[in-house]
């Protein structure tokens, strides 16, 4: 349970330094204005495509003092009818050491296309997201953040402990009539980064949870991809639209191959 | 960790640019400022506001100060951890306006500031009276967001108090836990980030262990937060460990430790994946916001804070008003009394500058946070901090935390640090003597 300031502080400038390199401001501004025209996985993404910067809210502080563990949340204002859906949500980080945050991939049963979670950002940025509809449009939204270092806030490095892969799961014990229900989930494990040190200095390997899948009689609500900026102990909130009930069964797995699962009883409305 | 004692030296040069030391100097002061009588009103006499107040007269003797406050004996938040823990009596925390209004001519209202009207350049007060002003300084702390945490509404603190203002619900407190039973179990809830005083809650559970260590020794304390981590943690964890043993158990976020719904009348509350704790005595500390004048001024942003500029502490969004303490958005600064007194200091100068026309003088602020985790033994944090590129930030290498595995000398001798601590910052800001 040690968490030394001076310990998480010496990974800083390393990780810093990492993202000077990946993401160079001087040499990206000449090719575009936006910033998914700066940053490659997102231009690979778009193929060409233009999105349009409208319909994606996405909720940061405006300040954070601790970047290892940022509550971010993102809706999408779009129908989530099986002719026409958020069919999948891209979140990049400008500036961190690799720009992929987070992807979630929806199916109609999802309700609506709102998630939240907690993510690492490096240094004060840009973060953006790029939604995909069923019909092939893209939407896209920006929000500025800046990221102080404070002493008097400690920042987190979360070790493997005893409760690793342990999983939680909450889904709302009633909804609102015609109204998506929450579902709230949490795994225990360090996310290892690949950019820390351990204590004699040697890299730690990159271990994280990769994936995640929801699924309710069968049928996928939600698939996710965890890249390393998802703080530990990955948390996601969301949605399970109405006139669905029966178990909910989740799924976990991390980079070993080894997963973990919980259920939920979704109740009748 | 080991950077500290290397920089001390380099910090306290720093800091000694805010301090009194380079006011008899009066670098930066403008010769005349304050001898045209321009009125400057000061709102809330707490860290920030009281020694606004007594700064701008230091600096400026000619100018006229308001300083509206309505308690006439104001309580610290600061220390009334130490009386929760029986270290300290209620009283040694009150400090009255005398050598305000006495020794520096400040004129000091005991009143309720309840609305500004940024244009016309006035403060209404709930009394019904208003007060011009030139320039305004709004210094007013905290205010909950009732609502945010279900069933914590505003008349739950009455059964589970907040204690998070020193005054009657701090004594509420202390009542419940000396009446509690042996065996019991406390529960403090603790908020994210950001709020007053981010090692207070450790501090508290530390204190109230100390108290139940000697008068209720069967007794447990739970701490239940919304964050995964927290200020000081290497050594609050040790400090318990040596002191009471098993006695505090603290839940993180991801341990299922974030409480959302709140139940005053059975002092119980839920987790967020639905664990439900019952408490003997049950310490709700909110989530919080500026404090109201700030929302009435129109100068918070959608965080509930206030943004400022970092040089002068200027409200971003109104002309002439200047905002201090926990009310602002001044990451890296914690939201602490010591941060808000510097703030007020580099405010005072500013401000005075400002109405001579003339630019600010270069701003420097430092900030020490003690806690005290049992007697004689205190760990703290410390930094200077400086605008950089336009944006606060802590000096590199300015400060640190204590050690961990320091010896019981080293933990005694910041313990008094910390007596220490709080006698000249009382003295400095209220004039009080200690006892």
């Amino acid at each position: 349970m040690h968490r030394t300031i001076a310990r998480i502080r010496s990974v800083i400038p390393a990780l810093v330094a990492t993202a000077l390199i990946v993401a160079s401001p001087a040499s990206a501004e000449a090719q575009g204005n936006a910033p998914w025209d700066r940053v490659d996985p997102a231009q690979e993404l778009l193929d060409g495509a233009t999105p349009r910067a409208e319909s994606i809210q996405i909720d940061l502080p405006s300040v954070t003092q601790d970047g290892s563990s940022v509550p971010l949340s993102i809706e999408v204002d779009h129908p989530m009818r099986s002719d026409d859906y958020i069919e999948a949500l891209y979140v990049f980080a400008t500036r961190n050491p690799s720009p992929e945050v987070v992807e979630y991939h929806f199916t109609p049963l999802a309700g609506k296309a709102r998630i939240s979670t907690r993510v690492r950002l490096n240094e004060s940025q840009t973060v953006f997201a790029l939604a995909r509809t069923s019909r092939g449009a893209w939407l896209a939204g920006t929000r500025e953040i800046r990221v102080t270092v404070s002493g008097c806030i400690a920042q987190g490095n979360a070790e493997k402990g005893p409760d690793f892969m342990q999983t939680r799961v909450r889904a709302a014990s009633r909804a609102r009539p015609g109204e998506p229900l929450d579902v709230r989930t949490l795994i225990n494990h360090p996310m290892e980064t690949g950019l820390r040190e351990d204590s004699n200095g040697n890299a730690i390997p990159e271990r994280i949870v990769h994936s995640f899948r929801a699924e309710i009689n069968g049928e996928t609500v939600l698939t996710a991809r965890f890249h390393r900026a998802v703080s530990a102990n990955p948390y996601l909130l969301f949605y399970i639209a109405p006139g669905q009930s029966g178990p909910l069964h989740l799924t976990w797995e991390e980079d070993t191959g080894e997963t973990a699962t919980a259920t939920a009883e979704i109740p009748a409305a | 960790m080991t950077r500290m004692p290397m920089n001390r030296r380099q910090a306290l040069k720093r800091m000694g640019t805010v301090g009194a030391g380079s006011l008899l100097a009066g670098a930066g002061v403008p010769l005349f400022a304050g001898s045209r009588t321009d009125r400057v009103v000061v709102v809330g006499g707490g860290f920030g506001g009281a020694t606004a107040a007594k700064y701008l007269k230091r600096l400026a003797p000619g100018l006229n100060v308001t300083l509206v406050e309505p308690a006439k004996r104001y309580y610290t938040c600061p220390f009334t951890n130490l009386y929760l823990g029986g270290m300290r009596e209620f009283e040694s925390l009150g400090h009255d306006y005398r050598e305000l209004s006495d020794r520096y001519d400040v004129r000091v209202l005991h009143a309720f500031a309840q609305d500004v009207d940024v244009e016309g350049r006035r403060l209404q007060l709930e009394n019904g009276s208003t007060l011009r002003w030139d320039r305004l300084i709004l210094s007013p702390g905290i205010d909950f967001r009732w609502g945010d945490l279900e069933g914590y509404d505003k008349r739950a603190p009455e059964q589970a108090p907040h204690a998070w203002k020193a005054g009657p619900q701090t004594k509420l407190l202390r009542k419940q836990l000396v009446a509690m039973e042996d065996g019991g179990t406390f529960i403090l809830v603790a908020p994210d980030n950001p709020f007053r005083c981010p090692p207070g809650p450790y501090e508290r559970v530390s204190m109230i262990a100390n108290y139940f260590k000697k008068n209720k020794p069967r007794s447990k304390i739970l701490l239940l937060d919304a964050k995964d981590t927290f200020s000081k943690q290497g050594l609050f964890e040790e400090g318990w460990r040596t002191h009471y043993g098993d006695m505090i158990e603290w839940v993180g976020r991801s341990a299922d430790g974030r409480v959302v719904r709140v139940d005053p009348e059975l002092l119980e509350v839920e987790t967020e994946f639905g664990t439900v704790h019952k408490a003997s005595v049950l310490n709700v500390v909110p989530p919080q916001k500026a404090g109201a004048i700030a929302h009435r001024a129109g100068v918070a942003d959608d965080s509930g804070w206030v943004p400022i500029d970092p040089h002068t502490f200027r409200a971003r969004r109104a002309e002439g008003v200047y905002v201090l303490g926990d009310a602002t958005q001044a990451a890296p600064m914690p939201k602490s009394g010591f941060v808000a007194n510097t703030q007020a200091k580099v405010a005072a100068r500013a401000v005075i500058a400002d109405l001579a026309g003339e630019p600010a003088p270069e701003p420097s602020w430092a900030n020490t946070c003690y806690s005290v985790i049992a007697p004689e033994w205190g760990i703290t944090v410390a930094n200077v901090y400086e605008v950089h590129e336009g944006t606060l930030r802590e000096v590199p290498g300015s400060g640190g935390v204590s050690p961990l595995d320091a010896d019981a000398a080293f933990r005694s001798r910041e313990a008094a640090y910390a007596e220490a601590w709080y006698a000249a910052i009382t003295q400095d800001i209220w004039g009080t003597r200690p006892a």
